[in-house]
């Protein structure tokens, strides 16, 4: 009931402090998974241009599934149809889906992205591009990006480095990594030189809610059962006891009529 | 011919209300043929930041009125109130055509409507939507089940009502545990959504604080029930036997009142009951009106002993109901954009459509087969007006 | 049969472009079969193919994944020194190029009036036929000179121009004065060569960006390797007008008035001369003039130049300090296109002299490899005939010190117009668009009506295509061999990677072609792609064959950069004998910019990364992915005006109007507007780019430096109302 997640094999690490918005891993991204034209798997978060002229400063980050320890999407999904392999990928079947959105809703970081304008639509959600990782290549965002802002690698690597890089510049980082425990801990983690919220990342608590979820839904076969046992047992014993009663009755009035037609001898 | 002319005969003297309700009907359904073909995106106003709208909030509102029915069927079966009996039979048909709505609104939401069947092939057992999908289904196959003796009574396939009969005690504690599991497991669904969840409803005890509230509203569905068929149709429940279900009601309420208010005192968040503006003031409407009123009338014997003053009572708690199920499912939901929902009027229109369908069917069923046959018949005409002395029908 | 290109659809991509055989085509699945035998591909036709991006002038390496006859997808080629295995977003989206539906594929031959877009598919050889017979009545006819011959810079251009001087024309017009005029001359001037390379390693600690805003305007190593020196601390210091990308990234934000960065760059020299900052060994040893030099800044202190530039002086002094103090490891960038002003050339002497004065040559800049290497073949060619006639664009005669090889395109364009000294007849344009590149987009459309026959190589039905006669259909980057190109000490192979669609061919099999049909063909001795590119390795001891699938071959190294510059001296030009004897000021000096006249606003242009200049808009995956043209307007200008971001506007300058949605925002000098480039497009035969944004080529007006030949597209000045 209450399986610990293990760590993922590989992780990213974002660098905010690098993204210039070219948008190149929006474009390789979708080139290489076919993404559909209404819809993308990758997208910029930002801070909006702040400040008061010609004090200026804008920051972004590319954003994509966060490939949870712990996917709160994977274990709403009604069908199974996003599942988390051992390698910690969080990926979508796009044959089983039945457009529930469970997912949609479920999911904290606001990832899986919806197909609105098709009549049979599906869920588009980064895959790690796991049939990269298969011919020895990077995801192809983390492959392409021209300044190195998405890092890609062992997961251990990458959370040393993300500790190593905050720490090394606490003048330049926010001292966070977002992802590190965000959900539960995720693969995909983020180092920025502004707090995230200013970027527009969502706020998310340190544990998982699909623990709590697969509390309350891998109790039920028990409850269920006890259910089952306990009304059986409610309705056999009152219908004992009413025909106990009924029994009583009949004797009662029995012995009512033998004994008035016993007087009347 | 004399089949055209029964036909006939059967139409001109359909009441009228029917063929507005048919008409809707029809409306709706071509509303929803449409969003099949266009998709969500044009026929709602469903976005990423609100997935689910008012579809969902329907069904959830449906399901927990058409509690009822297994309420009644456990107080009548398995704890054997038998004078409660009577009203089995309406309150299936109607608990029935409550499942059958919510499941066929569910396929006009399920994006790949075409694929529904793999909620059956690739089960993910974590998922609360997935036991919900299951037991509705089951559950819905019961009701059937249950109503299956009303509409074979005087078909040729009544020989096998002694059959249905045997096993009815064991299908209906089936249908008990099914729906104890899925009114439960609607609130279980907005667990993994917690941090969108206003803290104000967002708890660990939904499925808890559903299930309750299910038994509350689904008693009040029959009591209501009990007294608009009395004025519909002219037959009712004895109000002696609507008095004694409606007895249940403010030891529910009560019950739900203590664990609600105590997990908020337990959460810390009992200060939130004021200081959450438009949340506060819909978390007290909920409680005011769909618990508090309820259970100062429902503790009066004159009020239980009413069929006016239980129907007011009754739909108080019903809206209060309805009014919860739509906190938790659209009103609480924060959005991260500040974006609000509100839905298209294609999505009210196949609502209207599917609802006046429930009651197109539930007119037809009742006017065909003998779904009250066990009530008692009123000896007034039909068109009584609804506030003469309710002791008039042989009470 | 008569194709109508006026027609406006929207075509999912895909759609019959398979890369199935073409009607015509001599050997079935010749580029399958070779990649298959040098094992680059399986036998199902699966694999990966090393090539060329060709979206910008860049140029990365790429490695091309094929499936099934089909590129599905492009990464960097980690072999390449541009792209180091990553390419940006446009090389990412470059199949998308490849495979638009709206690719010309057939030869063309207009049958409505220009611009009406009916055209009649002929064969190539109906097409070259039509085309050379064209020419040749126009040479026949009025000489050769009055056929024009332009062509954007790439991989073929020495073969175009072996076409254009075997014909015997002069006139040669590139988008270089469209560009970097200014920054070349001023490179020639200072250095004599075009342009130094930059040396981005460890230590390099102060950059002063002036424009060149290198994250928008993506050059994917170069934009790495400064993304990497402002990681580890270095001091960046980026001029523009606009808050753009790069100002976000810079360590400093200068918003400098339009013109002015050539006063920020003469108080920078001031202070560096007149604070006894400057590299006194590098100067005595290597440069010339510098007395003039230190005369003539004397005068532009930093409280000079911040009047002028509205930038703090006690600022532009501080940077002076700085930028001396990091020498060596200190570089002023040329950028490209500069300020866009008349004045930009001085500016960039100024740039290019800054350099020289702290000393940092074979530190941060050095002569770079230049696209020739001595170490490649050349196609052996008979000598040229000579042309008597002078260039339509006036170089030399009004552009001394502008290289035959740049030219003044806009000069050309104005005297086609003019006629003056002759009337040009023809135009034959290979990969330029001509229409929509030279500013005043109305004059440029009156010069095509000039012509007798214009003939278009392009890809796509570009809008200078829409206006043409003939149509001639090039192959894509992706389906094409091109020259070797030199980078470093390697000479990369552009193969195709996959069949080229329907009847697409190389410019070199085009302009081969043609040449024979005009009687040429002794100048064009190769017999196909693969033979030339052959004819290129020969020297080296290699063929096509061993080199295919690495994707390039090693040149011999060349020597390490010492101190001796191409220059009449032989050392850095801070006085330049040769502008001086033609009468410009021998060192850089101060020339006032215009200003706009009251309630005007400079209208600015720029780079976009998800765009190349006016080639790309039609690309789906960009346009998926690009922001919405628009037109920036500061935020306190649109409220004193009661403008709301989203307004239509209409944008005009006293050569054109345009219509366009406003931008509302902090990111731009309340003097200025901007209007994202390359867009406005006139050809309907671009199904997804037309009707989109408006188009700033038809606002520009055409003002061009006198020294260098350069444009001032800057110095157009608009007018912004609402409609």
């Amino acid at each position: 009931m209450t399986h610990q997640p293990n760590n993922p094999r590989y992780g990213f690490l974002i660098d905010a402090s690098y993204c210039i918005d070219c948008r190149s891993c929006m474009v390789a991204c979708s080139v290489e998974n076919n993404v559909p034209m209404d819809s993308t798997r990758i997208w910029i978060k930002e801070t909006g241009i702040t400040g008061t002229y010609p004090d200026l400063k804008r920051f972004t980050a590319p954003f994509h599934c966060m490939h949870c320890k712990d996917p709160s999407c994977v274990s709403a999904c009604t069908v199974s149809a996003l599942t988390r392999n051992d390698d910690g990928i969080v990926s979508y079947n796009q044959d089983i889906c039945i457009g529930c959105r469970y997912c949609v809703y479920a999911c904290p970081f606001g990832v899986p992205n919806y197909q609105w304008d098709e009549p049979l639509p599906l869920v588009i959600k980064c895959d790690m591009c796991f049939a990269r990782l298969g011919e020895g290549q990077q995801p192809a965002c983390a492959a392409t990006c021209p300044t190195g802002a998405i890092q890609f690698g062992r997961y251990e690597d990458m959370l040393a480095e993300a500790h190593r890089k905050i720490n090394e510049r606490p003048d330049k980082y926010v001292q966070h990594i977002y992802g590190e425990e965000e959900n539960g801990g995720t693969a995909t983690l983020y180092i920025s030189p502004v707090p995230f919220e200013e970027l527009g990342f969502p706020i998310a608590g340190t544990t998982s809610p699909a623990y709590s979820n697969r509390l309350v839904t891998e109790g039920t076969p028990m409850v269920a059962g006890a259910m089952l046992v306990g009304l059986t047992g409610v309705y056999l014993t009152i219908k004992h006891l009413r025909e106990e009663a009924e029994r009583d009755r009949v004797e009662a009035a029995k012995e009512k009529a033998a004994q008035s037609a016993g007087e009347e001898q | 011919m004399t089949m055209l002319r029964k036909i006939r005969h059967e139409l001109n003297t359909m009441p009228k209300f029917v063929y507005i309700t048919a008409a809707l009907t029809v409306f709706g359904l071509s509303i929803a043929l449409y969003r099949m073909f266009v998709g969500l995106g044009a026929t709602t106003n469903l976005s990423k930041e609100f997935p689910w709208g008012i579809w969902i909030s329907f069904d959830l509102a449906t399901v927990a009125l058409s509690g009822g029915a297994f309420t009644l069927a456990a107080l009548v079966y398995v704890f054997q109130f038998e004078d409660l009996h009577p009203a089995t039979r309406p309150t299936v048909l109607a608990g029935l055509l409550g499942y059958s709505s919510v499941m066929v609104i569910l396929l006009f939401d399920l994006g790949r409507w075409d694929r529904f069947y793999n909620v059956f092939l690739h089960p993910n057992v974590s998922s609360a939507l997935l036991e919900v999908s299951w037991c509705i289904t089951a559950y819905t196959l019961i009701l059937v089940y249950e109503l299956s003796p009303v509409l074979l009574q005087n078909s040729r396939l009544k020989w096998l009502l002694p059959i249905i009969k045997k096993y009815t005690v064991p299908i209906v504690i089936a249908g008990v545990t099914l729906s104890t599991m899925h009114q439960s497991s609607l609130g279980t669904m907005f667990i993994i959504m917690s941090p969108r969840l206003h803290p104000l409803w967002s708890s660990m005890l939904l499925p808890v604080f559903f299930l309750i509230s299910s038994f509350a509203s689904g008693i009040s569905l029959v009591v209501a029930g009990s007294s608009v068929s009395h004025w519909l149709f002219g037959r009712s429940l004895k109000i002696k036997t609507m008095a004694k279900l409606s007895w249940f009601i403010p030891w529910i309420l009560a019950f739900y009142l203590v664990i609600k208010f105590g997990e908020l005192v337990i959460a810390g968040e009992w200060d939130l009951l004021f200081s959450s503006g438009n949340y506060s003031l819909l978390f007290w409407a909920e409680i005011i009106f769909g618990v508090l009123i309820p259970i100062g009338m429902f503790a009066f014997r004159q009020v239980r002993f009413s069929r006016t003053a239980s129907l007011i009572g009754a739909l108080f708690i019903m809206g209060g109901t309805v009014l919860n199920r739509f906190d938790v499912t659209w009103f609480s939901i924060a959005s991260v954009n500040g974006e609000v929902y509100t839905p298209h009027w294609m999505e009210i229109a196949i609502l209207v459509g599917v609802a006046a369908g429930v009651v197109t069917v539930y007119s037809l069923i009742a006017r065909y087969f003998p779904v009250y046959e066990e009530t008692e018949p009123h000896q007034l005409p039909v068109e009584v007006r609804p506030f003469e002395n309710s002791h008039a029908a042989g009470d | 049969m008569s194709i109508d290109l006026s027609r406006r659809e929207f075509i999912q991509l895909g759609a019959a472009t398979a890369g199935a055989l073409a009607v015509g085509q001599l050997l079935p699945l010749m580029v399958v079969q070779a990649a298959q035998e040098a094992g680059m591909l399986n036998t199902s036709g699966d694999g990966t193919i090393p090539s060329m991006c060709e979206m910008c002038v860049w140029r990365c390496g790429l490695l091309a994944k094929v499936r099934d006859g089909r590129v599905v997808k492009l990464d960097g080629n980690p072999d390449h020194p541009h792209s180091r295995g990553h390419l940006c977003v446009r090389g990412q989206s470059g199949l998308f190029n490849t495979y638009d539906p709206d690719r010309v594929l057939h030869p063309l031959i207009r049958v409505g009036r220009r611009g009406e877009g009916r055209f009649r598919r002929v064969s190539w050889d109906e097409a070259l036929d039509y085309t050379a017979e064209r020419m040749l009545e126009i040479k026949q006819t009025y000489g050769p000179e009055a056929m024009v011959f332009s062509s954007t810079h790439n991989l073929s251009q020495v073969q175009f121009e072996n076409l254009l001087y075997a014909y015997g024309s002069p006139n040669y017009g590139t988008q270089r004065s469209l560009c970097f005029n200014a920054m070349i001359v001023a490179n020639l001037m200072t250095y004599g060569i075009e342009e130094p390379e930059r040396i981005y390693d460890d230590q390099l600690q102060y950059i002063i960006l002036t424009g060149r805003n290198l994250m928008e305007a993506v050059s994917t190593s170069e934009t790495g390797d400064l993304s990497a020196a402002i990681a580890r601390g270095a001091h960046v210091v980026y001029l523009d007008p606009r808050f753009t990308k790069t100002a976000a990234k810079a360590t400093e934000w200068l918003p400098i008035k339009p013109g002015t960065d050539l006063a920020f760059h003469l108080a920078l020299l001031n202070v560096i001369i007149g604070e006894d900052l400057y590299d006194h060994a590098f100067v005595t040893s290597y440069t010339v003039g510098f007395e003039q030099l230190a005369q003539e800044v004397a005068a532009y202190t930093p409280e000079w130049a911040a009047a002028i530039t509205e930038i703090d002086a006690d600022r532009i002094r501080r940077i002076a300090r700085e930028f001396a103090a990091a020498a060596p490891h200190a570089l002023a960038h040329n950028g490209w296109r500069t300020s866009n002003f008349i004045n930009s050339f001085q500016t960039q002497r100024a740039i290019t002299i800054l350099n020289a004065l702290i000393g940092n040559w074979n530190v941060t800049l050095r002569a770079g490899g230049g696209e020739a290497s001595g170490a490649l073949g050349t196609i052996p060619q008979p000598a040229y005939p000579r042309s008597s006639a002078q260039r339509l664009d006036h170089v030399p005669s009004r552009f001394p010190v502008v290289p035959l090889k740049l030219g003044v395109f806009q000069e050309l364009r104005d005297s086609i117009l003019s006629g003056e000294p002759y009337q040009a007849h023809g135009w034959f344009i290979a990969r330029q668009n001509p229409v929509m590149s030279l500013p005043d987009r109305a004059r440029t459309l009156q010069a095509f009506e000039k012509m007798d026959f214009i003939v278009t190589v392009d890809i796509l039905v570009n809008d200078t295509a829409w206006f043409s006669d003939v149509i001639l259909p090039e192959a894509s980057y992706l389906e094409r061999y091109d020259p070797l190109n030199v980078v470093g000490d390697r000479a990369y192979l552009r193969q195709p990677v996959i069949e080229p669609q329907g009847e697409a061919r190389s410019a070199l099999w085009i302009y081969k072609q043609l040449g024979e049909r005009l009687g040429l063909g002794d100048y064009f001795q190769y017999t196909d792609e693969q033979d030339y590119i052959n004819q290129q390795l020969a020297p080296l001891g290699v063929s096509l064959e061993d080199i295919r699938s690495q994707g390039y071959v090693d040149l011999p190294p060349s020597e390490a950069g010492g101190f001796e510059w191409n220059t009449p001296s032989g050392r850095i030009e801070l006085f330049s004998d040769t502008l001086a004897r033609v009468g410009f000021s021998g060192v850089p000096v101060w020339e006032p910019p215009p200003e706009p006249p009251q309630g005007e606003f400079y209208l600015l242009t720029g780079k976009v990364a998800q765009s190349t200049q006016f080639g790309t808009q039609n690309n789906q995956m960009l346009h998926k992915y690009a922001d919405e043209p628009r037109l920036w307007l500061n935020e306190g200008v649109a409220a004193d005006r009661g403008l709301v971001d989203g307004d239509w506007v209409e944008v005009s300058s006293e050569v054109g109007v345009g219509h366009i949605r406003l931008l509302v925002t902090p990111a731009i000098r309340p003097d200025c507007v901007y209007l994202t480039p390359g867009f406005g497009h006139l050809s309907r035969g671009l199904t997804t780019a037309f009707g989109l944004g408006a188009s700033d080529s038809a606002l520009h007006v055409t003002y061009t430096d006198p020294v260098s030949g350069s444009q001032a597209l800057s110095q157009t000045f608009v007018t912004v109302r609402k409609v």
